[in-house]
């Protein structure tokens, strides 16, 4: 990384504090360090090796939120595995991911024309071509495609439709954000579906684009052009509506639950009320909390291409630790309101044994009022 | 070490809902996305591996229409030196035997140690380019690689058998080689590499019509839905057990 990257990133204000490393919740299961790393980067430049740790990162922005001189660290992370990326010689999970996103317009291998299939009986009106619409969902590749996160599409629909809100999808035609794409240093592609989703978003009329998932909200809200102020995480969108009295939440859902800050959410956006209110708005009980949430929130180890990319270590993943925690505190859902961490809470529900125990769930799946059964038997 | 490797476009099929073009004679595809052949992108990570081993060129062939540029710019990003793209008038003619003899018009000029071609292409399952290329050269090949050690002149390249027998062979080059998937681990040819790659040469041949063919194909069509299909009842410890019943019997595991 030359000398200008470095200036770049800020990385030269970096004082070795170690900050960093010590709030970063992969540095206790891998050898990665971060501070490590800008350390070796800094007193050899040219000689700087290429740590395959750097792929352990989650972007989850623990570190950049913590380093009181404010490097861009996440963003240096991002240049190093760009340098990788232009090289090819990466993680073949996220080389199949990233050729899979330039292909099929998903990271997941799915073919296009699957991509709507989620909608199965609910009424989701696709939108065409010059038409508007006063909501665009952007369903986003994961509750597109993935059966558990599809759940999040549909209950979430659901609850649109209840409201009254004229909302549509783009169908098929919806293509990756690349807010991990962009994660994985995958600079190219990422600039080149910017440049199509605006293409695409310029062919119809919308006020509002609610995503499901934070990581499409962030990249739409902070780095797409002229977006900006039309994006809204849909717990926003669903206070919003809340507060209006056009959706009826009530607070007879009888499970204990507690809240899991998504990274891209919480410490990265700022977002920690919202979800809270409609979680405290249904619940009968108070909403638990952990003792590491908002902006300590541990991060689940799902995003910067970690949906993909597994890590070499004998320790558990932070999502296992997670779990327990939530098992600790007595909470029966671990609610949450991201597709990634929907996913891999999931799976570390399975893998430590809590399956009879804990739920995971998407807060829209606890909102909605599945057809024919009451509140939170979505 | 000059390596020349064969790659052709096909259709990503695994998922896709495909339709038979009854007139032609071929698949419609339209709605289908097209990438390299999967042991063909294996074939050109071989050829790259040896470049930076031992220096050399990497050149890249392909017969297609003009698309098939999208996977050779891939394959330029990724290191290749040059291409050469043969595109006659009746592609979708074409059966091995002619295909190959269009390689080898092309590469009589060339100077080559090592030809690599995917062991099968995914579309027509012929695996037959590479051996009918060897022929017509007049030089040695193997088929089916699954491990190649090479020095200067010669390789040590392993065959994998049925029953899990391993054949290995010593060959001389010149020679062809047909890679199976899994020797190696093909990189990654990032956007940017794929842009700057827009500076290398594409050499198209056109030659007009083609018809030095052996087999031509009578029909395409679907297989006649079977009744072989037994579905498994029970939990999933349950079905899963039963599951691998089947394929121990079946010696699959």
């Amino acid at each position: 990384m030359s000398a200008g990257d470095l200036e770049k990133h800020d990385v030269l204000s970096c004082i070795q504090c170690g900050r960093c490393t010590a709030g970063c919740p992969v540095s206790i299961r891998t050898t990665f360090n971060i501070r490590g790393t800008i350390n070796l980067n800094l007193r050899e430049r040219k000689k700087w090796i290429q740590p395959q740790d750097i792929w352990s990162c989650t972007t989850c922005h623990t570190c950049a939120s913590r380093c009181p001189k404010g490097v861009g660290i996440v963003d240096y992370i991002m240049g190093l595995r760009s340098y990788q990326v232009e090289r090819g010689k990466i993680d073949p999970a996220a080389r199949d991911a990233l050729e899979s996103i330039l292909k099929h317009g998903n990271p997941w291998g799915r073919v296009r024309e699957k991509r709507s299939d989620w909608i199965g009986e609910n009424k989701v009106r696709i939108l065409q071509e010059g038409e508007s619409t006063e909501v665009l969902l952007f369903v986003g590749c994961t509750p597109a495609y993935d059966p558990k996160a599809q759940k999040s599409a549909q209950a979430l629909s659901r609850i649109l439709a209840i409201a009254g809100v004229d909302f549509a999808i783009m169908g098929n035609s919806e293509t990756c954000c690349g807010n991990e794409v962009k994660r994985m240093g995958e600079l190219g592609l990422f600039e080149m579906l910017v440049e199509d989703n605006t293409n695409l978003f310029s062919k119809y009329k919308f006020n509002k684009l609610v995503t499901i998932s934070p990581h499409c909200y962030n990249t739409f809200k902070n780095e797409y052009p002229n977006l900006g102020d039309k994006v809204i995480h849909y717990t926003q969108f669903l206070v919003e509506l809340s507060e209006k009295g056009k959706l009826k939440l009530s607070n007879d859902n009888e499970a204990k639950a507690i809240f899991h800050d998504p990274c891209f959410l919480g410490k990265q956006n700022l977002i920690y009320e919202e979800p809270r209110t409609l979680l405290k708005a249904v619940l009968k009980e108070e909403l638990l909390e952990f003792d590491r949430n908002r902006e300590r929130s541990q991060c689940c180890e799902g995003g910067g291409g970690r949906m993909w990319i597994e890590v070499d270590s004998d320790k558990p993943r932070t999502a296992e630790e997670r779990v327990r925690d939530a098992h600790y505190y007595g909470a029966e859902i671990l609610a949450t309101s991201c597709p990634f961490c929907l996913l891999t809470l999931s799976d570390a529900v399975k893998t430590a044994g809590l399956e009879d125990k804990l739920q995971v769930k998407d807060i829209c799946s606890i909102i909605s009022p599945g057809e024919g059964e009451k509140d939170g038997q979505t | 070490m000059n390596s020349v490797v064969c790659i052709k476009r096909v259709p990503e099929t695994a998922e896709a809902t495909l339709k038979i073009d009854p007139a032609n004679r071929k698949l419609e595809v339209d709605n289908l996305v097209f990438g390299i052949n999967e042991a063909d992108n294996y074939a050109l990570e071989q050829a790259l591996l040896l470049e930076e081993e031992f220096g050399g060129e990497v050149i890249v062939v392909s017969v297609g229409p003009p698309e098939t540029d999208e996977i050779i710019r891939m394959a330029l990003a990724k290191g290749a030196g040059r291409a050469i793209r043969i595109s006659p008038e009746n592609l979708s003619e074409l059966d091995p035997y002619s295909i190959a003899k269009l390689i080898a018009h092309e590469l009589e000029d060339e100077e080559y140690d090592l030809i690599f071609t995917g062991c099968q292409a995914s579309d027509d399952g012929f695996s037959q380019v590479g051996v009918a290329l060897a022929e017509l050269l007049g030089i040695q090949h193997l088929s089916m690689a699954v491990k190649m050690e090479t020095e200067e002149e010669s390789a040590t390249v392993n065959r994998e058998l049925e029953g899990g027998l391993m054949a290995q062979y010593k060959l001389n080059f010149p020679a062809v080689i047909t890679i199976q998937t899994g020797l190696n681990e093909p990189r990654y040819a990032s956007i940017l590499g794929i842009k700057r790659a827009g500076s290398k040469e594409i050499r198209v041949v056109e030659p007009g019509s083609w018809n030095e063919k052996m087999v031509e194909l009578n029909k395409l069509s679907f297989p006649p839905p079977g009744k072989m299909a037994e579905i498994f009842q029970g939990s999933p410890a349950e079905t899963a057990e039963k599951v691998c019943e089947v394929l121990k019997t079946k010696g699959l595991l």
